[in-house]
Parts: structure tokens; sequence; C-alpha cells
């Protein structure tokens, strides 16, 4: 079964007093957040509630207009090398010329890793996801949960920190996103990396995470913030059953109701 | 391949085979003199004269080699170029309408202002080859540059990957197609610079060879060359194109 | 502003190229000043050389279109509508394409000599292609159930073709036309510049071989000129008679 990691006391990222417009637009109002080591914090809520906005300034692929983010304690400038970003759009985000392997290698060659350490590495990191057989295929010939681990061996290839996930599962189909969760799961544990997974799927978020950051939409802001009181090993049957897992359904579908209200 | 396909394509040679029939029915009884238009079988025979005894084979070979080389420089020139003004946004908009001013001109107009230039030996009808097809070659590669899928720029970012090493491993990789079809009509171009070329410069290859035999009447002579430029045409084309199938392998089927 | 930073780098480039020359002082058999160019090409207009070459390559180029692309467009309709005959035909094709017209330019002076009718035949022959192929995909794309519905309406063949097919393959075929047109036009010119004494492309050629570097560049600008505002004509015809709207809704894409 796989285990949710517990949170470590130093704060790892923090927003401070973070707005964000995109032209005359407001995006997001008054984020302040702090996120712990190893800490499996989701966000929620409706569309354009700037949630992955939020996350992409993490990445280091946006800077806010006003305010700060920072990540050990230092102010981001630009993509760090501990912070890996996932993107949805796995077909988009994968290189089609490359094979399985040769898209994990990116990640190892932009690090700087040694060609003949990469080898080992790349077949440890896809044996981890499952995908140890189809090293030497094209993106286009394998399935969508397939592409999707790749691009997690890939982000694993950095050795990362904080991991970003930016609705990795929404475009699958629901078994295949159920089993990717569990081994989401089992991988971070090990590591204690910290996870930061925006979703717009609400048990998704119950079910992963120990933090649930519920935002309001246009502008985004942080409407409340949720505690997942759950057993740290989760199973997909089991755990869903769970009365605070149903309570914890029950109080944040009330509150997005409310907020698209 | 099915029995069906197979029959259609042996059909379709079979029509081809009637028309090489009926090209040898009007040269022989068709009351156009010979010196117009030979039969197949003479045009065959000055062919395969021409390789065994005569001097067919450097001639193919000179203009092959012309073609080649002028092909491979525009090819690595244009491709490198492309990819510099592709990637900057800065040259992209300053460069290239300077490129879409040149593109309507046809490029054997270039021909004779590169002569004037140069001058009229070997070695500078292969430069005139190379500036001729650098255009399509340049053209697709800033074009695939300059549109590479926004989300891949976003993982090399993501990834911290520096400009060149982006251009290395993403933009270019990423404009594959592109380039490869650019190459492949370079070298089509490059064919037919070449073949301008030895007409205008006199010098030593096919195109030269069959303006001499159209000039002196050899009519046979002048159809083995035309047939062996097409033949030229036509392999080089088909190799080009296995090539790009292999090197594009990993698209979406 | 976006033309302003588009004509920024040639303009500055004019502008280096007379400084140059002023300074240097040099007199030149293969190279002339911008003013120099200028001062030929309006020259070259006020005698009417300009026009009387121009009404020449495009009497040659215009013809050889409609010959060769009007033969596009009728083999088109008929083996778009009777696959059987395009299937056998495909070997034939296969094997004339890929000759490049300048290769035939022997052939046609061969039998034809020089003028008129060998430009023509090779414009033909260049231009029966695009038409041809281009043709073939849109009426092999037409929406099925437009053709559906002139069954069921029981149209002869005749009233099928200028009622459904024609109307509804008409913007790809205009885009085939305009490709033809661009075709035409490179054609008829490289063959003046290679062998053919009417046309612009010839003036070309003897400016060059009779050392008067300005009258060959203001040719090589008119050609440039020609060709992008026959281009621009046509575009603009383009979008007025096939909004996206027609563009869209006739073939399947």
């Amino acid at each position: 079964m796989p285990t949710v990691s517990h949170a470590d006391s130093a704060p790892l990222i923090s927003f401070r007093d973070v707005n964000h417009d995109f032209g005359n637009r407001p995006i997001l109002r008054n984020i302040n957040l702090t996120v712990r080591k190893s800490e499996f914090v989701c966000l929620v809520g409706p569309s354009g509630c700037g949630k992955t906005t939020l996350l992409r300034m993490i990445g280091g692929l946006l800077a806010p207009t006003s305010g700060e983010v920072a990540f050990n304690g230092h102010r981001l400038n630009g993509p760090a090398k501990e912070i890996s970003f996932m993107f949805q759009d796995y077909s988009k985000a994968l290189l089609p010329w490359r094979t399985a392997a040769g898209n994990v290698s990116l990640a190892l060659e932009a690090n700087g890793v040694p060609a003949r350490k990469r080898g080992p590495r790349i077949a440890e990191l896809l044996k981890k996801v499952g995908l140890a057989n189809h090293a030497e295929h094209f993106p286009a010939q394998l399935s969508g949960g397939m592409q999707q681990r790749v691009q997690i061996a890939r982000c694993l290839a950095q050795d990362p920190s904080v991991l970003l996930m930016d609705e990795p599962f929404g475009a699958l189909d629901a078994m295949t996103r159920q089993s990717l969760q569990d081994e989401i799961l089992r991988l971070i544990a090990a590591s204690g990396t910290t996870v930061l997974f925006v979703t717009h799927d609400l048990e998704e978020a119950i079910y992963l995470g120990n933090r649930v950051v519920a935002l309001y939409p246009n502008p985004g802001r942080i409407a409340q913030i949720f505690d997942v009181d759950l057993p740290a090993k989760r199973d997909q049957l089991t755990t869903r059953e769970q009365p605070n897992f149903l309570r914890l359904r029950r109080e944040l579908y009330d509150f997005v109701r409310e907020g698209e209200a | 391949m099915s029995a069906s396909r197979i029959m259609w394509t042996a059909g379709s040679v079979g029509v081809t085979a009637l028309l090489v029939l009926g090209w040898q029915i009007i040269a022989n009884y068709g009351g156009i003199p010979q010196v117009f238009l030979p039969g197949p079988d003479r045009a065959w025979s000055a062919l395969v004269d021409g390789f065994a005894n005569g001097d067919l084979a450097e001639l193919s070979l000179a203009t092959i080699e012309r073609m080649i080389y002028g092909w491979v420089l525009a090819s690595i020139v244009g491709i490198v170029l492309g990819a510099l003004i592709g990637s900057s946004r800065i040259a992209r908009e300053y460069v290239a309408p300077m490129l879409e001013m040149v593109r309507p001109i046809p490029v054997s107009a270039f021909m004779p202002v590169v002569i004037a230039f140069l001058g009229l030996t070997g070695a500078m009808v292969t430069i005139v080859i190379a500036i001729g097809s650098i255009w399509p070659v340049l053209l697709a590669t800033v074009q695939g540059v300059s549109s590479v899928e926004p989300r891949l720029m976003e993982v090399a970012r993501s990834l911290r990957m520096g400009r060149l090493e982006t251009l290395w491993k993403i933009a270019l990789p990423s404009s594959q197609p592109d380039i490869l079809a650019g190459m492949r009509i370079g070298l089509t171009v490059s064919l037919i610079l070449a073949v301008i070329g030895e007409m205008l410069t006199s010098e030593n290859g096919l195109g030269w060879h069959v303006l001499m035999a159209a000039r002196s009447f050899r009519s046979a002579d002048l159809f083995a060359g035309v047939i062996l430029l097409g033949l030229i045409g036509l392999v080089s084309n088909v190799i080009l194109q296995e090539i790009e199938r292999y090197m594009l392998r990993w698209r979406r089927r | 502003m976006k033309t302003l930073k588009g004509l920024l780098l040639p303009v500055l480039l004019l502008v280096l190229w007379e400084i140059s020359f002023r300074v240097s002082g040099i007199q030149s058999d293969s190279i002339a000043a911008p003013s120099q160019i200028a001062v030929a090409f309006w020259t070259a207009l006020a005698d009417g050389t300009i026009v009387r070459r121009t009404g020449e390559t495009l009497r040659a180029a215009m013809t050889g279109l409609a010959i060769g692309g009007g033969s596009g467009l009728v083999l088109s309709i008929i083996i778009g509508l009777v696959p059987p005959i395009a299937r056998l035909l495909q070997f034939s094709f296969e094997v004339l394409r890929p000759v490049p017209a300048v290769a035939l330019i022997p052939v046609a002076i061969l039998v034809l000599g020089f003028g008129y009718g060998m430009e023509i035949a090779l414009v033909a022959f260049a231009t029966f292609w695009p038409v041809l192929i281009y043709g073939h995909a849109a009426i092999v794309n037409i929406e099925p159930q437009l053709l559906d519905v002139s069954r069921v309406l029981r149209l002869n063949p005749f009233s099928r073709i200028t009622k459904v097919v024609l109307p509804a393959t008409m913007p790809r075929y205009f885009v085939a036309f305009r490709l033809a047109v661009a075709v035409a036009l490179i054609v008829a010119i490289t063959v003046e510049i290679a062998a053919n004494p009417i046309g612009i492309g010839y003036e070309l050629m003897q400016a060059s071989q009779s050392l008067r570097p300005a009258l060959m560049f203001a040719m090589v600008l008119w050609i440039g000129i020609v060709g992008w505002t026959l281009n621009a004509v046509l575009l603009f015809a383009q979008r007025r008679l096939f909004g996206p709207a027609a563009m869209s809704l006739a073939v399947r894409t």
C-alpha cells in the first residue's frame, strides 16, 4: 500500500504577498503560502483560479508581478535545479524523435551527467516506472499512461527535492489514473520528495495529499486550506471509504460549489 | 502488398511499356524524321554505347558531383544560417522580410549575376549551385526553428538548458520534417542549376552534352542524355525519400 | 512598424553598397552601384525595353500555362472521377514527372528551334504537373455527400462536372493555379536565360554578356517585382473569390 509522507518543519517553498497580472487582467491576488519539506500539497479550484500559474511560478517559468516566491529561503529567479516540472500535455512535453530512454536521458544531459553514467541511471529510472521493456520505443508507440510515466522518469532523473505536477493525470482514463496515483505515492515515499500537485479532481487531491489548498477564481485567491487527516498508507478502495475522506470530500465539494456561485 | 495492389502496379507498368511501344512505332512508321524523334531502341543503344565506349559515365559523374557538392554545401550553410535566424526573434523581424523579398526571384536569374562575380571555372559553378539551392533549405529551417512546439521550449527552460543546447537538441530535431522537405526541394534545384550551369559555361557534364547533341542534331544521344538526367533526378529523389522516411520514423503512424 | 523593421536591413545594405562604390570609385564590368541600377532600370522602362521584353516573357508563359495547366485540369478531372485510370497511369507519371524541364530544353530546341514555340512547350510541360497533382488531390477529397447529392439528382456526367465537381474544387484548383503561374514564370525565364533569345531572361543575359552590369541587375530586380506582383494579385483574388468559408466547406481536409 502506498504511503503518504509526513512533513518536515522548515519551509521549503514560500509565497509572500504574491500578486500577478496578465496584461491588465488580475490572475492572482494576495497569495501567501508555505510548503514544508516532504509535504504533498494539492491545489484545487475551478478554472480561472490561477492554480497552474502558481505552479509555474515555483517552476521558475513565470515571475510574479509583485511579491516574492522563495525556495530554500532564496528568491526564485528562474528554474531551479532541484525543482522538476511535469506537464499535463505529455504528448507535447516529450521529444517525439527520441525514444523513452532518450527522453529520460535529456534531463541527465542537461544536468551534466557524464555519458557513461547515464545508461545505468536511465535503466534504473525506467525500471522504477515500469517501462524497462519500452526503453527503445518512441512516444508515438506508447499509450498515454506510458508517456506520462516517461515524463515521471524524466522528472525523477533530475533527483528533485520538489516535484511540480500540473494536472498530470487529467487526460488519462480512470484506471490508468488510479494506478499512476499509487505509483507516484510509491516513488516519492522513499525519497521524501516534496510534491505540489494541481488537479481538478477533488477526490484525487484528498487521496494523494496531506494538505489541500482550495482557491477561488477571478482573481485567484487562497480561500481555504484543508488538512488531510487520513492514515499515511493509502489504498484506492479502503481509503476512499473512510469517514474522514468522505467528510473532506463533502467539505471540498460544498466549498467549490459556493465558489462557483 | 495485397494481390490487388500488385495487379494494379503491374498494370501501371504495363501501360508505361505500351507507351514506350507506341513511341517505337511512331518513330519507325510515323513519318517523323529520325533526326527529331529517335525510337527508344536508338536512344537505348546510344545510352549503352555512350557508357561502354564513350564518356557518358564521366559526364554523368561530373554532373552528379556538382549537384551533390553544391547541395551539401547549400544544406549545411542553409541549416546553420536558418537556425541562427529562426531562433532569434530579432533576426526574424529584421532579416526574414528581406529573405521573403528575394524568394520570388527564380534561382536561375541569380546564375548570371554570380557568374559575373565569380567567373566561369568549374568550381565556381558548384558554388553557384550552392547559392541557388540554399533558399529552400534556409527558408524551411527558419520556418521550422521558429515554430517549435512551445511546450518543448518550456521543457528546455525547465531543465535549464542553454540557448545552444536548446537549438541543437530541441529546435533543430523538431524541425527535421521541414528541413528534410527543404533539402529535397534543394536537391531538385541543384540538379536544375547544374544542368543550366553546364549549358551556360560549357563545363564538362550532361547539360553541356545534351546541348551539344541538340546543336549537332544527334537526336539519339540527346534523348539518351535526357533519359539519364531524368534517372539521376528520380534516383536521387528516391534515395532522399528513403533517408527521410528512416529519419522520421518516430512520427505518429 | 513591422514593415519598417523589415525594410531596415535591406535599405542599410543598399546604402552601404552605394557608399562603398562611390568611395572606391571603381568601374566594374560585373558590379554596379544601386544608383546606376536605378538609372538603368528607368532608362529601360522609358525606352520600352522592359515593356517589350516583359510582354514576350508573359506571352510565352501564359500560353504555356494555358496549354499545360489546361490539360492538367482536364486530366485531373478524368483520373479523379475514374480511379482505375489513375492507377494505371501512375507509373508513367512517376517516370515522367522527375524529368527537370531544363533537361528538355535541348529537345525542344531540336524539335522546335528557338523562339516562342519551344518556350511555350517547356512551360506547358512544367505547369502540367502541379495542376494535375493538386487537382487530382482536390477531386479525390470532395466531400462524398456532394457526390451523393449529384447522383440522387440524376445529373448527367457533364452537369455533374460543371455543377458539382468544379465548384466544389474551385478553391483548391485556384491554389494549384497560383503555383502553376509561379512555375510558368520561373521556367520561362530560366529557358530564356539558358538558351532562348526572347524575353526578360534574354535581356538579362545580353546585358551580362555585353558587360552592362547595371542593366543586368535591373533585370534581376524587375523579375522579382513581376513575380511578387503576380503572386500578390493572385493571392488577393483568392481571398476575394474564396473566403475562408469556401475553402473549408466543399473539400474535406
